[in-house]
This record gives structure tokens, sequence and C-alpha cells, in this order.
């Protein structure tokens, strides 16, 4: 309030009004004089000369009125008082402002938290120096007898470097590591390890802040490991002190030496940075998975760079026989980061603008109804001569009014609900550009407010200063329904109820789609298994061979333990090893390491053969079992038990058994093959998670595992203890999401309707109250009455819903590459959104009809 | 722009101002008694509303004005024509003089 005071005093000043006014009243006095003297020398007495000079001038402070609007004082000075006027009005009907601002409040409010997230994903993602030089590099060529893009070597990395034209820095980095590491510092604890070759960090600009960079003795085989610290885990570990550099951590079993910080903001997950160290013999090896990034020098396209890079590489193809068909590919990192942002902002984008025009036209009915009970005022306002421009001056002067307290308000709503939305949005933000609510974003709330004022404002304004410009005077001050105002309020119910209907829809086929998900059959049950994370600090084979089945001996003796077992990458969370198996054509498999138990634990089916024992393991053969989608694969003409699998890399293994197949991916992606080798026979050994099937009923105590696990022997790191349930709920988190956010903004806009419906409805009946009354008197029923106003709105909502389902029946499709078997036109959810959606409109109607039944005739017709 | 007043009224209250100043400079009171005088006093309007014409032509530029002192030695404002004023009551002059024309001929005939 004292900040408005302010602005209005401020204000005051600029126009300098007294000086304007004061100067217009001497002007005039100066007139009057003159006259006055005029007559006087005519032979006027003093005092008759003064009063003939003044009759001859008219209307002395009316004339100073107008000279003032004319001399531009007065725009400024009726915008002040139509602004203390609307501010007037605002706070005296306190319950019409509150549903106003509310409503304008969630409507600008998640406009502006979905446009935070817009800014940091699609205007700024790439928070670097000149991020159009940014570009991602592949190579595609032929590898296995594949045609594919891979990962170009190292050694193209530093060719490319070493030429000079190109890129200006080029680098290799998995900036989020592979797995986490254990990393000991005091104490242990799995961290992300980022892991990049030199010249890295430099394509982004980015200087370390205590120390030096990853240099490329660094990454030679052998070189004295080094780390450099994230600066989160520097502040959080080390507490920020820079006399760090020199000390030596673990990682992974191996001591590192830490030789520089990072500064803050880059990668904030990834705790220590360590350069990637190639064997002499891999420097070659296309394919790595490791992505390979770099900034070009000024000026160079990415034409003329996958060119020129192409011909180097060719050039200098260690054998002729790879080279002709090597091509090197760049893509903007701008296009990678921002690729897919695009399919999940375009419907929520859709659904939150629809919300913005449900909102503005709820506001335009408050109004237009409210505009009915400000007849008179706006009558006499006309009659004493405010011309129609004032009139719609004056009214959108109120919508802005209304329109800014939306817009602050929702900008609260905006920025405090902003991390949630982060938290819950169905996409990746770009890693270093967090979304805040900055500059740009305030500006677009500001746009929005205003644009929706005058969108809510213009129509009531235009119509209510029409419509009382005539002959309303007098009738001014009863009230009754004027047939105008009603089917204005009937056409806002139907507009609406039809944006409802869109975005319902669009929330009832995602919700629709994600029950139809979770239905899905993964083939385990995963809410009848725990997992354990645990991993010894040193990770030597030797160790990790011996421990993980004496710690499965160890459970298997707990009474609560009906099976254990154990495997590398847990469906549904894990990731997976992929390899080719010989006579599979282009399809590759997943390979895992288990120890047996698993697939009793985890509750895989055995289709054919046999489970492995703990003698197969320890065996003189190499075994191994395959699910049916790999055994489909190889042996379409027979059982597979007992033939050999051969992988392009690894010797061939005996086939024991066929197990079931399993969505490892999660529901959404289709089994695939897999292949499972036993814990032993393969290298290198990956640590592994322990299974558990608990016997029904029994509850597993988390301190007990921890305990067994501490107690077989060797130090280790214990990680999360959870259910399958888990599991499976994080593997379809991203339609979980969508589904959540579209349903809350499909619930925010049938609120918003809702509202309006309610609204227009109730001030209906309160124009109606006499009609009604009479209606009554002459021997209408309560039951008549209600029926009568529940009618009124009931036509404007069935139009709504039909002219709703056929937007829908469009619309949906921006969300079609979300649903999974659920087509955008599904009927039993269209059909349910009308049923849902008629429903609920009624009750917003008969709510406030059921309020005019209960009107007293006698009163009712006093009204008058 | 020079444009013609499409309300005559005004318009010609607006041509008879700027006709006054066509000499020089005068103050509001100087320009009323000329009004008088060159219209041998057919033309007989409350004289305040000469005030707000006269800053509404001011904000149209069609005239400048300052504060100076009469003969008499009072402080009183005094007006003159710009030069788009005088393109204005050139256009404006013209357009009466067709009308006047007009109107004459049918009353003629």
């Amino acid at each position: 309030m004292r900040i408005l005071r302010h602005a209005l005093a401020r204000c005051r000043a600029l126009v300098r009004r007294d000086a304007v006014a004061g100067e217009i009243r001497d002007e005039m006095q100066f007139h009057l004089l003159m006259r006055a003297e005029e007559y006087e020398r005519q032979g006027l007495r003093a005092d008759d000369a003064r009063r003939a000079a003044s009759r001859r001038f008219g209307n002395l402070a009316l004339m100073q009125d107008r000279g003032y609007d004319v001399r531009g004082g007065g725009l400024m000075e009726t915008i002040l008082q139509d602004v203390r006027y609307g501010v007037r009005l605002l706070l005296k009907h306190r319950a019409f402002s509150v549903v106003a601002i509310l409503t304008l409040a969630i409507g600008i409010g998640v406009s502006t938290a979905l446009f935070s997230v817009v800014d940091a994903a699609l205007l700024r993602p790439l928070p670097y120096p000149h991020p159009e030089e940014l570009v991602g590099v592949t190579i595609r060529e032929t590898h296995f007898g594949r045609a594919g893009w891979y990962a170009p070597s190292i050694a193209d990395v530093r060719a490319w470097r070493e030429s000079g034209r190109i890129f200006s820095h080029v680098g290799a980095g998995r900036v989020t590591g592979f797995l986490p590491r254990v990393v000991e510092a005091g104490q242990a604890e799995r961290l992300v390890v980022g892991e990049v070759s030199e010249d890295f960090l430099e394509i982004f600009g980015v200087t370390p802040l205590l120390g030096r960079g990853i240099q490329i003795e660094d990454t030679r085989e052998g070189a004295a490991l080094v780390a450099l610290l994230g600066h989160g885990y520097w502040q959080r570990r080390f507490g920020g002190t820079p006399d760090v550099i020199g000390r030596v951590i673990r990682i992974a079993g191996a001591p590192a030496t830490i030789v520089g910080v990072l500064p803050a903001g880059f990668y904030r997950e990834t705790a220590i940075w360590q350069p990637q160290q190639i064997p002499a013999s891999g420097t070659n090896r296309r394919g790595s998975g490791t992505a390979v990034e770099g900034r070009l020098r000024p000026g160079v396209t990415l034409a003329q760079a996958e060119r020129e890079l192409t011909d180097l590489t060719r050039r200098t193809a260690p054998g002729p026989a790879e080279a002709p068909d090597v091509r090197v590919t760049l893509e903007s990192m701008y296009d990678l980061e921002t690729s897919g942002s695009g399919k999940t902002i375009t419907p929520l984008a859709c659904a939150v603008s629809l919300i913005l025009v449900i909102a503005c036209v709820n506001v335009a009915g408050l109004l237009l109804a409210r505009g009915a009970t400000r007849e008179p005022e706006l009558a006499i306002r006309a009659a004493i001569g405010a011309g129609r421009a004032r009139l719609v001056r004056q009214l959108l002067t109120e919508s802005l009014i209304l329109a800014s307290a939306g817009g602050l308000v929702g900008l609260i709503l905006a920025w405090t609900s902003l991390d949630a939305l982060v938290a819950i949005i169905p996409m990746s933000l770009p890693s270093n550009s967090p979304a805040t609510v900055n500059m740009k974003v305030l500006g677009f709330a500001t746009i929005l407010s205003v644009v929706s004022s005058v969108v809510f404002g213009l129509v009531p304004a235009l119509r209510m200063s029409r419509a009382w410009m005539g002959s309303q005077l007098a009738i001014a001050g009863r009230r009754h329904g004027s047939a105008l105002s009603r089917r204005g309020g009937r056409l806002l119910i139907a507009t609406e109820v039809a944006l409802a209907v869109v975005l319902l829809t669009g929330a009832g086929l995602m919700v629709r789609s994600f029950a139809r998900l979770t239905g899905v059959d993964v083939g385990f049950d995963p809410s009848a298994v725990v997992t354990m994370e645990v991993e010894p600090l040193d990770p030597a084979p030797a160790v990790l061979e011996q421990y993980y089945p004496a710690l499965l001996s160890a459970v298997r003796t707990m009474p609560e333990v009906a099976a254990a077992g154990a495997v590398d990458y847990l469906p549904l969370r894990d990731g997976s090893r992929v390899t080719f198996a010989k006579g599979s054509g282009q399809t590759n498999f997943n390979m895992r390491q288990v120890l047996p138990g698993y697939f009793e634990a985890i509750g895989l089916p055995l289709k054919r053969g046999r489970f492995p024992t703990e003698s197969d393991r320890t065996g003189a053969e190499r075994v191994v079992l395959i699910n049916e989608e790999a055994a489909r694969l190889l042996f379409p003409d027979g059982s597979p038990v007992g033939r050999f699998l051969e992988t392009v890399r690894e010797l061939p293994r005996r086939i024991i058994g066929v197990v079931g197949n399993v969505r490892h991916s999660g529901p959404l992606r289709p089994p695939r093959p897999e292949v499972y080798l036993l814990y032993g026979q393969i290298a290198p050994l990956n640590p592994l998670r322990i299974v558990f099937r608990p016997r029904s009923s029994a509850v597993l105590s988390g301190d007990r595992l921890r305990q067994m696990a501490q107690a077989v022997g060797p130090k280790v790191l214990i990680g999360r203890i959870r259910s399958g349930t888990d599991d499976l709920g994080e593997s379809v988190v991203t339609p979980r999401r969508r589904t959540q956010l579209l349903g809350l903004l499909g619930g925010l806009g049938m609120l918003l309707t809702l509202v309006g419906i309610f609204s227009v409805t109730a001030y209906a009946v309160a124009r109606r109250t006499q009609e009604i009354g009479i209606r009554m008197a002459f021997g209408a029923g309560y039951a008549d009455v209600v029926r009568t106003m529940v009618r009124d709105a009931a036509w404007p909502v069935v139009l709504g819903l039909s002219a709703g389902m056929a937007g829908a029946f469009f619309a949906t499709r921006v969300i079609a590459s979300f649903l999974f078997e659920t087509t955008p036109h599904d009927p039993a959810t269209f059909a349910a959104v009308a049923v849902l959606m008629g429903a609920a409109a009624l009750v917003a109607a008969w709510v406030p009809a059921r309020r005019a039944a209960r009107v007293d005739p006698v009163i009712a017709l006093r009204a008058e | 722009m020079p444009k013609t007043n499409s309300d005559q009224l005004h318009g010609t209250l607006d041509m008879l101002v700027l006709k006054t100043l066509q000499t020089g400079r005068l103050h509001g009171y100087a320009i009323a008694i000329r009004l008088e005088h060159l219209s041998n006093e057919v033309l007989k309007v409350e004289e305040g509303s000469l005030y707000p014409a006269l800053y509404r032509m001011e904000a149209r530029g069609w005239l400048s004005s300052e504060w100076g002192m009469t003969e008499t030695a009072r402080r009183a404002r005094f007006y003159k024509l710009t030069r788009q004023g005088r393109a204005q009551l050139e256009a404006e002059t013209e357009s009466w003089t067709r009308l006047t024309a007009a109107v004459q001929s049918v009353l003629a005939s």
C-alpha cells in the first residue's frame, strides 16, 4: 500500500498539477480583469463590471477544468482517479476480488512457471561463452558389419586437434561417469565420477578454481592417477579449504592425487573428475560410448567442418580397408541439448494456455455479472457527461488493476512452485542451466498480465459502456435479467466448458494410458522382491568373487528369506551391457552376470533346461542361460538347451536353460534378448546387487541385512535397500510425471470452469430474484425454480461439451506419442470426460440455483 | 498534414482564431476582442471557451505560447502561429471558401 501511495505521489509531481492549473487560472484571471476594466471604462461600477465580465466569460470553473483536461494534465489525473476508484472498488467487493485475482493468479502463475522452464531449457540451455560454436561429434562407419554412428576414438580426437583447422578445443568426456564409484576421502561413499580427456573442460571455457586441469600426460596408461573435485563435493567433504591440492583419495580402491577444484555450476552432480586413461591398444577404438565434443573455430560452419574432418579422418585412417566408409557427423550442441524438450513442452504449453484462457473467460464472466449490478453507477456517469471512451477507459483500468494483482500473486505462485515443477517435469533440463525467476520471466509475467487484462476486460467494457449509454437511467437501480448479459454469460459458460473438456480429455487419456502401462507384466512380480546394493571397497576380482557367494550363503540361513541371488544389472533399474550373438543379425543382446539363485529369487520362470547351480559356476565348462526372446532369435527351429552360444568377443558357452522374458527397461519397452553368464566366468567382474525373495508375509529387516553384509569379511559400502515396487515405479517415472502434470492442469482447468459456472449462475439468480418471486407467487414450486435455473445453465454446458469433444478430437494429437496402447481418440475416455464434466457443471449450477428457490416471494417482490 | 475539421463549429472558431493571429502574437483577451471586431459582434460565444480551444490548438502544434508583458505592464500569455498553424489556416480557408461558394450557388439558383 505504501509503495502504491508513493507511486501516486510521483505521478502527481510528474505532471506538476498545481503549476499547470495555476497557469490556467492566471491566464483566465487576466482575461476577466481586462474585460472588467473595459466595462468600467464604459461606465459600469467596479463590482457590476466584474459581474458582467464574469457573465461574458461563462462558467469559470468548467473552463478551467476543460483547459486542464486539454493541457494533458487531465489524462494523468483521470487515470489516477480511475486507479484509486478501481482499488477502492476491489477492496469493497472482497469476494469478487479474491475469486478474480486467484483465478488470474492460477492462469498467470502456471504460465509463468512453465515459461521459466522454457527459458532454461530452450532459450539459454548452454550457459557458456559462444554456445553456437559447440558441437557433438560422431563418426558413421561400419562396425561388426553394421553401419552406425559411433563415438570417435581418442586417436581421431587428437588428430583433429593437432590439425588445428576446425576445432579450437576438442575432447571426449563422460560427464556423469558410467556407474557411481566408491570414493574414500575420510569416509567411503558412492559418487558420480566424470571421466574426461585432456582439453575437454576447455571446450566449455571452464578453468579450475584451484590447481590445474587435466593434461594429456594424465590420460596415458599407467600415469599417476589424478582427480579434480567438483565444487559441491569440495565444499561438502573438504569444507572448501584450498589446501586439498596434493591430498590423496581412493577412487574404486585406487589412490588418486587431487590436482584441482572446478568452479561451481558445472555439472553439479559430478563430484569428481578424472582423466580417462585409455590403454595404448585402445586409442584407435571407436564406439567406446564416451561422447566427443568440440568448439569450432569462429566462422567455421558445420558443413565445412564435417567435410574437412571427414577428409582428414580418411587420410589418417590406419587401415585403408576401413577408410572409404568413414564419415564425420557434427550436431550443434544446442540441438542435442534441446531435442526432445519440444515434445514435452508443446502439450504442457497448450494445456497452460488453455488454463490461462479459461481464467480470462472466467474473470470476463465475473466482470459482466458484476457489470449488471453497476448499471446505475455507469448510467449516472454517462448522464453527467462521461463519454463512451471515458467509461471504457475506466473499466479497462479496473481490469488492469485486477490483472496486476493477479499477476503479482501468480508470480509468487510461480516462484514458490518452480522447484516442485522442475522436480516433476517429465524432461531433463540442461545440467548447467537451472530454471529461475529472472528478469526475462518477470517481463513475461508482466506482458501476460497486461494482455490478459485486455482479453478479459475489453468485451465486458465495450458491452457495459454501450448497454448503459442509452435510456438506462430511467430504470437505474432496478435489477432485472437483461437478455443481453444472459446471452453473454451463456457464451462464457460454453467456452469454458469446451476448453476444460479439451484439457480433461488430455489428462484422461494420460491416466488411462498410465493404467495400461502399470498393468503390463514385466516378467516377474516386483512387489515380491527386495534388493540391496552392496560393494566391497576393494574391487579386486578375488575379493568380489569370494564376497558375494559368501554373503548369499549367509542370508539364505535367515528364516525370512525364501530365495536369494545376485545380478550385476537389476531389471527396471539399471542399464545393460550388450553383446552381439553370432547368428542373431542386427539385434544386440543384453548380457548379465548372475550368481546361482538369482532366477528363483527374482521370480523368472524356467521354460526349458535347468537353473544354474553353484557347481556350474565353479565347474570347468562355461555355461549360459538365455531368455525366450533370445531363444526365438537364435534357434527358431528347436530347443537351444545343450547347444552353444557364440558372441563376438566371448568364447562359446553351452546353453543349460531358457528362462522367461523380462522387460528390463520397464513396461514401456518390449522384452529384449537376454544372456545370463555365471559370475566368475567372464571378465571384468562387476559389483553385484543382491536380490531377496522374502517368505510371504515375512518382513525383512534392513538393519539385519546390513549387519550380515558387513559381517561377511571385507569392508563394504552398503547402498539402498529397496522393494522391487519402487524400481517398477521409477521405471515409469516419466510417464507418471506426465500423467500427474497433465492431470493437475486438467483438474485446475475444471476447477476454474466450475467456479465460472457457479459465479455466472449465482449472479443470474441474484438478478432474477424479482422474477423468481413472481413465479413463486403464482405458484411455482421449489423444484420448478431450481429446474428453471439449472436448465438455463444446462444448454451452454451441453454446447460446450460438444464443442470441447470436437476440439479434443484434434487437440489430443499433441500427446499421441506419450500414449501407451491408447489411441488419442479413446471413446471410453471421451465418454468419461463428458459425463464427469457435465455432472460437475450441473452441480456447480445447482448449488446457487437452490438458493434462488429459497427466496421468499414477499421479499423478492419488495426488492423492486 | 493540415486536416479539415469535421465539426464545422469547432473548425470555424479554430479558423477565426488562427486568422486573428496571422498578423502577429496576441494574448487571449486580445484574441477575444479581435474576434469580436472581425465578426462585427455576430459571433458571440462564451469568451471562456476560447481558452480550451487555444490549448487544443497548441497541443496540435498549430500555436505556440509564452508568458510576456502587455503594454500596461501586466503578465499575460501570448500566442502566435507556428508553421503548421499557417498551413492549417490556409487549408481551412480554402475549404471554407469552397463550402461557402457551393452554398451560395445553391442559394442563388
